[in-house]
C-alpha cells in the first residue's frame, strides 16, 4: 500500500468519526508550503480531515500535543505509529493523560526520512483502538539499519580527550533555546528547573559547561524514561547530536540491569524511580 | 589564577555528606584528631539520596575539581530506602559524566557509617591525591574580571578561551 492510498484510509475514517461526533479533533499531520515537510494538523471537522496526510516526512511525533488538552470534552483521535504509541503509554503511566480520553489510530509505520527512524526497533504501534492498515510482516528489530545506540556508540568509541573536545563543540553550539525539553515527550514537570530562574539551578550566560550542565541534566530527567522516538533531536534547531546522551543513559541501564526498553506498556517502572536489593555497586 | 596556584595547586573537592552516617562519621574522625586534606569542603545532606546529579555537574562548573557522595552503608539508611535510589543513580551518573569527557576519577561514591572514621580519613586523602595528580578540572566556568580593564595580552587569551569554549 503506497502513502496515497493510506492518506486516503486516514481521511475516511478521520472524516467519519468527525461526522459521528465520536471525537472533538483528529490529530494528524497536513502539508506546509514545503514539499518535504509536513506538521502537525487537527482536524476538527469532516472538511478538515480532507487536508491531513501521511507521507515519508511525517518526522514529527504527535504525542506531545496530548498534555495540552489533559481534559478534553470527548475524545481525541490520535495517529499513533509506533513513537507516539510508546509515549502514549509512558504518560499514561506518568498520569499525563488518560487512555480513556483517546481514541488510538495506530499507523504501522515504514519509517520516515528521518535518519533515527532507521534505528527504531517499533514501527509497529503497541496500544491502539484500531489498526487503518495491516502491520509489518518482518520484525521491527529486524528491520533496523542502526544499531540501537548509534549516537552513543559513535561519542564512545572516542577518547577521553575526544569525547571533552565533542561535546565542547556540541554545546558551544547550543543556544538553549530549551525545544529538546518542550519537544520531549515524557518530560512532565510542572515547572522545569530551567525556568527557576532565582533558585539558579543553573547559569545564565552563554558558555559551554552551563549548557552542558543543561543537556546533561535533561538527558538525566528523562533518560530512564526515554522511548526513544528522538523528538529531542528533530526540534533542535542547531541540529545538536543530543540523542546521544539518552541513548547513552539507556545503554549504561541495559549494561546494569539487561534488557530495558520503556514505553512497551502502561505499567513499567522507570529505573531510577525503582530499586532493587541486589543492584551493582562496584565503585562505591 | 593566582599567583601561587601553578606551583602549589591545592584541588577543591565538594563532599556532600548524609547527616546520619559519613556527617557523623567526619565529626567523629575530627573528634579523634585525624589529620586528612584540607582539600574537603564538607556539605550536609538529610541523605546521600537528597543529591541530584545536577549538584554534581554544578560543582564542576563553578570550580570544583572533585566531588564525592557519601552516604550509609545499604540496608541502614535512615530513611529505610534513601541510598537505595542513590546507589542506581550515581551508579549512572558515573558512566554519563565519563561520556561528557569529565574524568571519572574526580566522581566517588563511598559508603561510610557513623562509625567509621577512619575510613572517611581514607577515603577523603584517596580522593585529594587522585584529583590532585589529574589537576584542575577544565569545566569550570570562566568568569571575566568586570571591575578593572584586562591587559592586552589578557583579552587576547580569554578571546581564544572563549572561542575553545
Amino acid at each position: 500500500m503506497n502513502y496515497t492510498e493510506k492518506t486516503k484510509l486516514i481521511q475516511t475514517r478521520a472524516a467519519a468519526l468527525l461526522e459521528a461526533g465520536e471525537v472533538s479533533y483528529v490529530l494528524g499531520w497536513g502539508a506546509t508550503r514545503f514539499a518535504d515537510k509536513t506538521r502537525a494538523r487537527f482536524a476538527r471537522s469532516p472538511e478538515e480531515a480532507a487536508t491531513l496526510v501521511y507521507n515519508e516526512h511525517c518526522t514529527q511525533s504527535l504525542a506531545k500535543y496530548l498534555v495540552d488538552d489533559r481534559w478534553p470534552e470527548t475524545r481525541i483521535a490520535i495517529l499513533a505509529r509506533g513513537c507516539e504509541s510508546r509515549a502514549i503509554n509512558r504518560m499514561i503511566r506518568d498520569n499525563q493523560i488518560r487512555r480513556e480520553n483517546l481514541l488510538i489510530l495506530g499507523l504501522p509505520c515504514e519509517g520516515t526520512d528521518a535518519e533515527r527512524c532507521r534505528s527504531c526497533r517499533a514501527h509497529d504501534p503497541v496500544v491502539y483502538d484500531e489498526l487503518l492498515w495491516e502491520p509489518n510482516s518482518t520484525g521491527a528489530a529486524a528491520a533496523a539499519e542502526l544499531s540501537r545506540y548509534y549516537r552513543a556508540d559513535a561519542v564512545d568509541a572516542l577518547s577521553a580527550a575526544e569525547k571533552k573536545a565533542y561535546w565542547d563543540d556540541v554545546y558551544a553550539r547550543c543556544i538553549r533555546c530549551y525545544a529538546c525539553r518542550n519537544a520531549c515527550p515524557v518530560c512532565s514537570c510542572r515547572e522545569c528547573f530551567v525556568d527557576m530562574h532565582r533558585t539558579g539551578f543553573q547559569g545564565k550566560r552563554h558558555s559551554a559547561t552551563d549548557n552542558q550542565t543543561f543537556g546533561v541534566t535533561r538527558a538525566f530527567h528523562v533518560g530512564d524514561r526515554c522511548i526513544e522516538c528522538g523528538e529531542c533531536e528533530r526540534a533542535c534547531p542547531m541540529g545538536l547530536p543530543i540523542l546521544a546522551q539518552t541513548q547513552k543513559i539507556l545503554k549504561e541501564i541495559e549494561a546494569l540491569a539487561g534488557d530495558y526498553e520503556q514505553g512497551l506498556d502502561a505499567a513499567q517502572d522507570n529505573y531510577l524511580g525503582a530499586f532493587d536489593l541486589d543492584d551493582k555497586d562496584d565503585f562505591m | 589564577m593566582g599567583i601561587n596556584e601553578a606551583t602549589t595547586y591545592e584541588p577543591k573537592i565538594l563532599a556532600f555528606c548524609c547527616n546520619w552516617c559519613t556527617y557523623t562519621g567526619a565529626d567523629l574522625a575530627g573528634l579523634n584528631r585525624m589529620k586528612y586534606p584540607a582539600n574537603v569542603r564538607v556539605v550536609r545532606v538529610p541523605c546521600s539520596g537528597r543529591v541530584n546529579p545536577q549538584f554534581i555537574l554544578r560543582a564542576f562548573a563553578r570550580g570544583a575539581d572533585g566531588v564525592m557522595v557519601c552516604g550509609c552503608h545499604p540496608g541502614d539508611c535512615h530513611y529505610t530506602t534513601g541510598n537505595y535510589f542513590t546507589r542506581r543513580r550515581f551508579m549512572l551518573m558515573k558512566k554519563v559524566l565519563e561520556f561528557n569527557g569529565i574524568e571519572p576519577q574526580r566522581f566517588h561514591a563511598r559508603w561510610i557509617s557513623g562509625s567509621e572514621a577512619a575510613k572517611f580519613r581514607d577515603a577523603v586523602t584517596e580522593v585529594a591525591q587522585v584529583v590532585k595528580a589529574l589537576g584542575p578540572a577544565a569545566t569550570k566556568v570562566t568568569t571575566q574580571a568586570s571591575s578593572k580593564a584586562p591587559a592586552s595580552a589578557d583579552i587576547e587569551s580569554s578571546v581564544q578561551k572563549e572561542g575553545a569554549l
